[in-house]
């Protein structure tokens, strides 16, 4: 049909398949996201760090460089674990920022335009439609996340005169894992957070919130009782202990405030089962049109 | 097999009966789905569209079970609910091309599709503005096009006409009677107004309490219906309502010559000039109604025990 005739007709060709629709609504959430200048500006200045890191690199392993910076400046300078560990911190904080302002943008338009019975009418359920925002969140901050982790790992591997990659496996594993279990957390908290929250700017908040103000709370409950166990509620102390594990670095801090990594382990994923809960609870409820 | 089979279907929402043993088999080509407020018109599509699991009993889609087969009835059906319902910073043709992907269609023809839907419900000059910048039939319209845009096989309008000016309300109808004339979709409109139910349906479900006060072929109904006449006469009016009675016909004389009769189907009109001419009575006038869906719609209302006579299920 075309478009100056204005009939109707049936559509008579093949249509893809029903998986391939969470797909679709990643595609579109993407675009979502990236359609605000804000998302652009972030993402930019995202990559600074890991640009300043690149040219620590190439410093780290230019002869005549090395030897203008002098003795101190080298050791400063030495491209190992916890220079990985730094970038690693710096990019998953970095990460927090870009999740809070991304995460409401995917969800708050359609919860506020009421678009989810028009959406979940059509071949996806409530589960493909919170996978394909996950999808799309967890695509945008893998690329301020281990992605450019790996590339500095890359580039360093590269650049260093002796062999250096495969004695330092660890730390390419350490990134990539400690990245995605905080971006995958990050996204799934993002959504159910921007879920319950009708203004988008308040949501960004929560988020926040949802991070540090536990961490004040462990702490009272920690001092009060003597306990090292008010870390579990410390977002920022557990993946610190987590990414240093992952690194291989010797941990920074009392070994009897450490907390067992099984811990850490399970006090994520329960924080991940309430969202995915508050979720389910969220968008089941406006999925109908009630009449 | 017919577009909705329903199978001693139950619903229980939040302890509430809100569907009570519906049975029977909607084979229209536009299904009119009627009842007043909390009827379970609502929850009776959202069953339909697999959002609600049968406490009891069954509903099927062309013949696809509702809740296992949900995909499968989902991707041949095009839906525009009730109530405002769309994503408002898109514009209207990425927002139908969305829509269009998401039942199945790959992104170009879904692009192509979704300018034809929008040509299709007048709303090509406007479809790269966004939605939330148009007017409440404009938005209507938006609705319709993104649940046309796939091309189902089952168009299932809820209050197409809701909150639309005369102008728009006629063009609404208008277009659904052309979908329906197309012949390709099957409709099922639920709405309030019984004059949209009665310019776009051929079959009726009126709904009453959760149950089935009413389903019936609206020609059927008629045609099987009485005629109700009502003559303006002159002259021996007595002695010609005798004559006429004497036909089979029920009647009742009222002052000033007026006469009203109910007809058998056997008895035709001229009949009826007939008489009058034999008995010098002269007729100045005859009014002939046949049953409104106002009228099927009150009586299914009235009766109290749920289904009419005329529930051939």
């Amino acid at each position: 049909m075309a478009v100056y005739k204005r009939n109707y007709t049936a559509y008579q060709g093949a249509v893809t398949p029903v998986w391939s629709r969470v797909l679709v609504l990643a595609r579109y959430a993407f675009d979502e996201a990236w359609s605000s200048k804000i998302t652009v500006g972030l993402f930019i200045f995202c990559l600074l760090p890991c640009i300043l890191s690149l040219l620590a690199i190439y410093v780290a392993n230019n002869p005549m460089a090395r030897a203008l910076i002098g003795g101190r400046g080298q050791e400063a300078l030495a491209i190992n674990a916890s220079f990985f560990l730094k970038v690693l911190h710096t990019q998953s904080w970095l990460a927090l920022a870009m999740a809070s302002w991304i995460a409401p943008r995917l969800i708050t338009f359609d919860l506020a335009d009421n678009a989810l019975p028009i959406l979940l009418s059509h071949p996806i359920s409530r589960f493909g439609y919170v996978f394909g925002k996950f999808i799309a969140l967890f695509g945008s901050l893998s690329l301020i996340t281990w992605f450019p982790c790996l590339l500095l790992f890359a580039d360093q591997a590269y650049s260093s005169s002796q062999p250096w990659a495969m004695s330092n496996l660890q730390i390419a594993i350490g990134l990539f894992l400690g990245s995605v279990i905080w971006i995958a957390f990050l996204s799934i908290l993002g959504l159910a957070l921007s879920s319950w929250v009708k203004w988008r700017v308040v949501a960004t908040g929560v988020i926040f919130a949802a991070v540090f103000v536990p961490a004040g709370v462990g702490a009272i409950f920690s001092a009060v009782l003597r306990t090292k166990w008010g870390l579990l509620l410390n977002v920022p102390v557990m993946m610190s202990d987590l990414w240093q594990r992952l690194l291989g670095i010797p941990e920074s801090i009392d070994e009897r405030l450490s907390l067992p990594t099984l811990a850490i382990a399970v006090t994520l994923s329960l924080a991940c089962l309430v969202c995915v809960g508050m979720l389910n609870k969220r968008i089941r409820a406006r999925e109908v049109v009630r009449g | 097999m017919g577009v909705i089979d329903l199978d001693g279907l139950e619903v229980r929402l939040a302890n509430r009966t809100v569907l009570n043993n519906l049975t029977g088999e909607l084979q229209g080509q536009a299904i009119g789905l009627l009842g007043p407020n909390g009827a379970g018109k609502s929850t009776l599509i959202n069953t339909l569209l697999g959002f609600h699991l049968p406490s009891k009993g069954k509903a099927r889609v062309f013949g696809l079970d509702t809740h296992k087969d949900r995909a499968q009835i989902r991707g041949g059906i095009g839906y525009m609910p009730e109530n405002d319902s769309f994503i408002g910073n898109m514009s209207g043709v990425r927002f139908v091309r969305y829509m269009a992907e998401l039942a199945g269609l790959p992104p170009g023809v879904a692009l192509e599709r979704a300018h034809e839907a929008l040509f299709y419900v007048g709303l090509g000059e406007v479809r790269y503005r966004k939605v939330n910048t148009y007017s409440l039939g404009m938005k209507q319209l938006v609705k319709l096009a993104q649940a046309l845009a796939h091309g189902p096989r089952l168009l299932i309008l809820d209050e197409p006409t809701n909150g639309l000016d005369p102008v728009a309300r006629q063009r609404m109808i208008q277009l659904i009677k052309d979908i329906r004339k197309e012949g390709s979709i099957r409709l099922l409109i639920s709405s309030h107004l019984l004059r949209d139910i009665d310019e776009t349906c051929d079959e009726v479900l009126i709904l009453k309490n959760g149950r089935i006060a009413s389903l019936c072929n609206i020609e059927e109904e008629r045609r099987s219906n009485r005629s109700f006449v009502e003559l303006e006469t002159v002259g021996a009016t007595e002695r010609f309502s005798v004559s006429i009675r004497g036909l089979g016909c029920e009647c009742a004389t009222f002052p000033g010559g007026r006469i009203k009769l109910v007809i058998p189907d056997n008895i035709e009109a001229r009949d009826l000039y007939v008489i009058a001419s034999e008995q010098g009575v002269q007729i100045r006038r005859m009014n002939q109604r046949r049953d409104s869906l106002e009228d099927i719609f009150l009586r299914a209302m009235d009766n109290d025990q749920g289904r009419t006579a005329n529930g051939s299920l």
